[in-house]
This record gives C-alpha cells, sequence and structure tokens, in this order.
C-alpha cells in the first residue's frame, strides 16, 4: 500500500484542463525570477521548464515537491534575508504537490490557496494594525514616500514633490546618533497632496488586505465568491502597480486563478491578464514615462 | 483532505514563530515569513552595524567591505548571537588576510526611529556584540 502510494507520486495524476493554467503560470513565475544560490537556481529554472514543456511533468506531484524543496533551500540558505513570498511560493508549490496527490484535485487546491492567501493577508493585517508602532500613525508611507527610491515616481506624480524636495528631505531625514538634537533641524517638505497620498495608502491597504483575508477564510457559504475574485484582482491591480515585489503579485493571482471552476473560463482570463498586468507593470517604466510627458 | 491543512498551518507555525522572535530578539517585521513587509519603518533600509576593530596597536572603525555585506545583512535583520559571530569572525578572517592584528570586534546594530509628528530620525542601538579573537596573547 505504502508502495503503491509512493508510485502515485511518481506519475502524472489526472488534472482538469482548466487547472492547468495556474499550474502553468506558477512556473512561468519561477522562471520570471530566478532566485536563490546557484546550487538551487538551476534546479528549480530547470524543473520550471520541464513542467512547461512536458504536460505528463506538469500532473506530476513529485516534480511540484522538489521545487517545495528547492525553494525551502534557498529559505534556508541565507536566513532570514528571504522574502515574504519566497515563503508563500514553497507552500503553494507543496500545496500542488500534495493537491495532484488527492483524490478531488480541484476542491483540494482550491481550499489550500483560500487558506494560505487568507492566513498570509490576516498575518499581514496584523502586522500593519496590531504589531508595527509606526504603520497606522501614517508614518512607515511618509517616510518611505519621502526616501525610498523604488516608491520616487509615485511620490512625485501624485505627491506632487520635485527632485529637489526628494533631495532635501533625504538631507533632512538623515539620522542623528541617539539623544543629539540639531539646534535648526531642517524642515520635512511634504505637499498636501503627499499627507493625502500617505493616508490613503496607509488606510486603503489595511482595509483591502482585510477584507481579502476576511473573505479567503470565511465558510463558502458567506463568502461571495464574484467579490472574492474582485477583491483579489484589484488588490493586486492596485498595489504592484507600486509595490517592487511583481514575484508576489503573480503567485497571488496564480493562487486566485487556482480557484476557478471548469466554467469560469472569463474569470480564468481575467486572472491570466492581471498577470500579464503586473508583468508589465515591473518591466514598464511607466510612472516615469508620465512623468516624463507631464514636464 | 487531512492534507489539505498542512500548507496554511505551516505558514501558521512560521508566522508565529516569526512573530515571536520580532518581539523577544529583535528580527526585523519584514523578513522571516510572518508578512509583516511594508508594515514598518524598522528594514534593512534603516538598520545598520558599525563596526570597531582594536589590537593592541589599533582601534579604528571600519566599513562592512563588500564580501561580507550579505552576512552583516543577516545579522542586521537578526541581530542573534550566532549570526555576529558569523559576521566577527569573518572580519577576523579578512584581518588576517591582510596581515592586520586583531584581538576584539565590537559590533553595534542599529536601526533608525522616526518622530511621529516631525519624521526627525534619530539612531537607537539594537544590540552591542564585542567579540574577542580565541588564543590572542
Amino acid at each position: 500500500m505504502i508502495a503503491r502510494r509512493s508510485l502515485e507520486w511518481f506519475g502524472a495524476a489526472a488534472c482538469p484542463p482548466h487547472l492547468e493554467t495556474p499550474l502553468r503560470l506558477t512556473a512561468i513565475a519561477l522562471l520570471l525570477r530566478p532566485m536563490g544560490p546557484w546550487f538551487v537556481r538551476p534546479a528549480v529554472l530547470a524543473a520550471a521548464a520541464v513542467v512547461l514543456i512536458s504536460p505528463r511533468a506538469l500532473r506530476t506531484p513529485a516534480m511540484w515537491a522538489a521545487m517545495a524543496a528547492l525553494v525551502g533551500v534557498r529559505i534556508a540558505d541565507n536566513w532570514p534575508l528571504a522574502d515574504n513570498h519566497i515563503y508563500l511560493l514553497a507552500y503553494w508549490t507543496l500545496a500542488i504537490a500534495l493537491a495532484l496527490g488527492a483524490s478531488d484535485l480541484p476542491r483540494h487546491l482550491a481550499t489550500m490557496s483560500r487558506g494560505l492567501i487568507g492566513f498570509a493577508f490576516a498575518c499581514a493585517v496584523l502586522w500593519k494594525a496590531v504589531l508595527s508602532p509606526d504603520f497606522l500613525d501614517g508614518r512607515f508611507f511618509r517616510v518611505t514616500l519621502l526616501t525610498d527610491p523604488r516608491f520616487t515616481e509615485a511620490a512625485m506624480l501624485i505627491g506632487g514633490l520635485s527632485e529637489a524636495d526628494l533631495a532635501a528631505n533625504r538631507r533632512a531625514l538623515a539620522p542623528l546618533p541617539d539623544g543629539a538634537a540639531l539646534a535648526d533641524p531642517p524642515a520635512v517638505i511634504e505637499p498636501p497632496r503627499l499627507r493625502v497620498l500617505a493616508v490613503v495608502s496607509t488606510w486603503g491597504i489595511v482595509l483591502l488586505e482585510a477584507a481579502v483575508a476576511t473573505l479567503m477564510l470565511a465558510p463558502a457559504r458567506l463568502s461571495p465568491v464574484p467579490l472574492r475574485h474582485i477583491l483579489l484582482i484589484g488588490f493586486c491591480l492596485v498595489t504592484y502597480a507600486f509595490a517592487p515585489v511583481a514575484g508576489f503579485g503573480w503567485l497571488l493571482l496564480v493562487m486566485g486563478a487556482a480557484q476557478t471552476g471548469e466554467g469560469d473560463v472569463w474569470l480564468r482570463r481575467a486572472y491570466v491578464a492581471a498577470f500579464l498586468v503586473v508583468l508589465f507593470y515591473s518591466e514598464v517604466p511607466w510612472a516615469g514615462i508620465l512623468l516624463d510627458l507631464g514636464s | 483532505m487531512r492534507t489539505v491543512v498542512v500548507p496554511p498551518v505551516l505558514l501558521l507555525v512560521v508566522a508565529v514563530c516569526q512573530i515571536g522572535l520580532a518581539k523577544a530578539a529583535g528580527l526585523t517585521a519584514w523578513k522571516g515569513g510572518g508578512f509583516g513587509m511594508f508594515s514598518t519603518l524598522d528594514h534593512g533600509a534603516y538598520r545598520g552595524i558599525d563596526v570597531v576593530i582594536e589590537a593592541a596597536d589599533r582601534s579604528e572603525a571600519q566599513h562592512i567591505p563588500p564580501s561580507l555585506e550579505e552576512m552583516a545583512a543577516r545579522a542586521a535583520a537578526y541581530p542573534s548571537d550566532w549570526l555576529l559571530r558569523r559576521l566577527a569572525e569573518g572580519i577576523v578572517a579578512r584581518e588576517r588576510r591582510y596581515d592586520r592584528a586583531v584581538a576584539v570586534v565590537k559590533l553595534t546594530v542599529w536601526r533608525t526611529e522616526f518622530d511621529h509628528q516631525t519624521l526627525a530620525a534619530t539612531e537607537r542601538t539594537l544590540r552591542a556584540f564585542v567579540y574577542r579573537v580565541p588564543n590572542q596573547h
């Protein structure tokens, strides 16, 4: 019995065609963002390429289990530096392996997808609303928009800052040694539009993440399916226009697509389209282009 | 059906451990699998490590060399004894490669805090660690 179960892990499972899309998109996400040290990266890339090329490998639990193990090695290799979506990727590839080895693949995959997204978002809300001392009071986005180079274009485009303002703010926000104070500290330039952007970003992201977590974790009868998908796709389209972690966005969209039924053709197409939009966000400096056009 | 709970439970176990390490041992909320990214300014960009190397005839501050940047980033993200010791050992090995005497390596991990009204930035020490090189006479 054990031997037969073990062999099943190396054979191709019966996978409905509509669920091959999220599996293939997972492999594409792995190829788009190569990760890990030399002893992990080529193996992950090779496994992702093989499951894209071979329909049999795509449906083989052992392939996905191996990818989960490799991602786990990548996390352990330089712990704690791996980003959170790498952890989510490990859980997701493990979930695919377990679902392919289960009797009711669609239900297993959808249930694990909802659990993973729901708990990840619940943890994110817990950190922002309860555990962090500097998020809800607006400091996180105020300082990030003023100093983080990854958000420079958003701060200029939406917040109304000029390059000179940003340079002055970075000087003004340079840290002083503990206990030291300047007699005449330079003022931080925060146009009203930037303060509004910080407040909207702070509360918008908490409320949106809380809504997604609630809908993912609520019992199916209390969680309207269309609303769940609209919120998840909307979250990804808004957040990853600015947040520089396309890999996280792709993973969430892939996991959302795994919750679609056989008849949800247009919904699945919406997930694929959103996956491509996040790809364009990450590869096209759209905010910089808009800034150039404006000037 | 039992397998359905494995990945979500794994996520929760790791997240609970991460929250414990962040609150009790200085792990940054952004790292460790607890999904605290973009929730606080206490992350790699606002953390750093000052290095002072001492020997019989020297006491000098040093920048983190490129070869030790990843180890320093790990120690800054989680300023634990084992990561700080490994960083100090790396610094000692590098000094010896350049034939420079080293008896003590002092590491100070700091983070930047911002005033909630004015945003004025100050450095606050998270952890001070002293590594005495073994077999130094």
